[in-house]
């Protein structure tokens, strides 16, 4: 036990002075429900700091791999890292720091709001028992549930379930936030209010781990992604440098959509008809070069009233990552 | 800044202290309807048996057995109330409390929670199985009191004192230390019917799975305790010494019969608390 803790301790220290290190970790997780794989085998590091947005259509291995990472699910191989600690053997040390919302907020329905916190708040390792109450109604009240903490959770809205279980993850300062789908059932105010929180634990260098499958709340407030489909990770990294990457595109405005395309693809440059009310084609990059695409258009007749850089969303890097290639 | 610091303190504290999970866990125990109204029921098991004796008392003259031994003679009731609650009912009460201490917690989604926090999976054992020991304790301690008064109040007779089956007559003192004698006694036959539930309640999502099978159990062991061939089965019965607790109102006090009892539960409590901490260090919660 003792040379093992001294090697984990080490790297923890080294990542104290040099700034960056990783928050979660996994190596090669991989999961199996009788003859299903619902985790193929992912390598995926959380970067201190970060708020990594986890993308994958449903039955994608994000909450399983998610369990995982908690140490709630044995992995069927692999290994997986909390805080520099190894899951679930050391749990105890990483997770006191830990904060997650997982599969749904779960509490007792005859038991109010304030009252179920106050049960999350006593198992609570870091929580000393005199700082229970106050950290309890601090927590209500950035949730915005202070009104309603004195009501039987029975009674609780889904969207009121919702802010509680966050609350539950917020109840103190926490290493790492991991949020299941925590904008479920939320109306847009508390959509909005999600996106504020995981700003201010950003802001206050935590790490957040959110997974979704509302891309726009992704694009909005993460700083990292991870593309999951059908148990293997299909993309992961900087969300700046993933929506870079699928760029390099045109798009053209034109009345002559059909002349367009038979003229670009006459040249071997892919082409397609741009989706929305005005008539336009893109053009994807690695054909020539804008200026020579632009004149060959003109030069075969083709009146462009517009041209501009084609822009990749999450939505669009999301399509191509997951559908099949049509 | 300090969120930023990777670097966790070695002597960071890794679990919230015992006495403050096993009062959390007293107050969710309490706090529940279904506890509340269930030792309601206790209370007025013994009340109800008392009112049914001295009506019958006064129609027909003294019943045989033992509720015709409480008639005249009211602390024999405390000990009746609680033989014939262990037949069925508080066997049910703590089957009731095992499914919903982890069961019912999986249903909730809460037990994953406490995993998270994190409860040490050895501690959510404990944290369990001493809110399950809690309702026992309070069920039967309910049922002796509630016995005591209804049997001094309503039955009466016997100026306070306790007419032995045997003939004998013991003061209100030993009576008392008789009837704290079957309360304890009880409570180690329930905690071995609530260490089997318990072990249930590890491997299911659904409480309903628990009390069926703990129910469905004990009626199995009163079949097979019935079938004359299988007469060598009767020492691995639970239910076997279940008659026991009316050695307490004999004289002198037989105490072999309890002590084999206690013996036997003691082996269900080891098998029952070994396959619980086995599912829980196992599961995927």
């Amino acid at each position: 036990m003792t040379p093992v803790g001294e090697i984990d301790v080490a790297p923890d220290a080294a990542g104290a002075r040099s700034g960056p290190a990783v928050a979660a970790r996994a190596i090669g997780l991989r999961k199996v429900f009788g003859r299903t794989v619902a985790v193929d085998g992912i390598d995926l590091d959380v970067p201190a700091g970060s708020v990594l947005g986890m993308l994958g259509p449903n039955g994608s291995g994000k909450t399983t791999l998610i369990r995982m990472l908690l140490g709630l699910t044995r992995p069927t191989a692999g290994t997986a890292e909390l805080l520099g600690h190894a899951i679930p053997k050391e749990s105890a040390r990483a997770l006191p720091h830990v904060g997650a919302l997982v599969e749904g907020p779960g509490f007792h329905p005859f038991l109010s709001g304030r009252e179920n916190l106050r049960r999350n708040a006593a198992a609570e390792p870091l929580l000393a028992s005199r700082e229970i109450p106050a950290a309890v109604d601090a927590a209500l009240e950035r949730v915005g549930l202070a009104g309603a903490a004195d009501r039987r959770f029975r009674g609780y809205s889904l969207g009121m379930k919702q802010r509680l279980g966050l609350a539950a993850a917020l109840l103190l300062p926490r290493r790492l936030i991991v949020l299941d789908e925590p904008t479920n059932g939320l109306d847009p105010a508390g959509t909005r209010d999600v996106r504020r929180i995981i700003a201010e634990l950003h802001a206050g260098g935590a790490t957040v781990l959110v997974s979704s499958h509302l891309l726009a709340e992704v694009e909005a407030t993460c700083t990292h992604v991870a593309v999951l489909q059908n148990g293997s990770l299909v993309a992961a990294g900087e969300l700046r440098s993933l929506l870079e990457a699928g760029t390099g595109g045109l798009v053209v405005a034109t009345p002559d959509v059909e002349l367009a395309l038979r003229t670009l693809r006459g040249t071997g440059a892919t082409a397609y008809r741009a989706e929305g009310d005005e008539p336009a084609v893109v053009v994807d990059g690695g054909g020539p070069p804008a200026p020579e695409t632009i004149a060959l258009l003109v030069g075969a007749g083709v009146a462009v009233h517009e041209a501009r850089r084609h822009r990749a969303n999450l939505e669009d890097l999301f399509a191509r990552l997951t559908e099949e290639t049509p | 800044m300090t969120a930023t610091r990777v670097l966790i303190p070695a002597d960071a504290p890794r679990s919230a202290p015992l006495g403050r999970l096993l009062a959390a866990e007293l107050r969710w125990v309490l706090r529940r309807p279904r506890t509340l109204v269930m030792l309601g029921v206790f209370a007025l098991f013994p009340v109800l048996i008392a009112i049914g004796v001295v009506v019958a008392d006064r129609s027909a003259g003294p019943g045989a057995g033992l509720i015709g031994a409480i008639a005249g003679n009211g602390l024999v009731l405390p000990v009746a109330a609680m033989t014939l609650a262990l037949a069925l009912l508080l066997p049910l009460a703590v089957a009731m409390a095992a499914a919903d201490a982890i069961a019912g917690e999986t249903a909730h989604g809460t037990l994953h929670g406490l995993l998270i926090s994190p409860v040490g999976r050895l501690r959510l054992v404990g944290m369990k199985a001493f809110g399950v020991l809690v309702v026992a304790v309070l069920a039967v301690t309910v049922i002796a009191v509630v016995g005591v008064l209804a049997g001094l109040v309503v039955v009466g007779g016997a100026q306070g004192q306790l007419i032995t089956l045997s003939g004998t007559t013991v003061g209100l003192g030993e009576a008392l230390v008789r009837v704290a004698l079957v309360v304890g006694w009880t409570v180690g036959q329930l905690a071995a019917v609530g260490a089997i539930a318990l072990a249930i309640s590890s491997v299911t999502e659904h409480p309903l799975v628990v009390l069926a099978s703990v129910l469905g159990g004990l009626i199995l062991f009163g079949v097979l305790s019935a079938i004359p061939a299988l007469e060598w089965l009767q020492p691995y019965l639970l239910t076997t010494g279940w008659s026991a607790g009316v050695d307490a109102l004999r004289d002198p006090l037989p105490l072999d019969g309890m002590a084999e009892s206690s013996l036997r539960a003691l082996c269900y409590l080891t098998i029952g608390t070994a396959l619980t901490t086995h599912h829980i260090l196992h599961r995927d919660a």
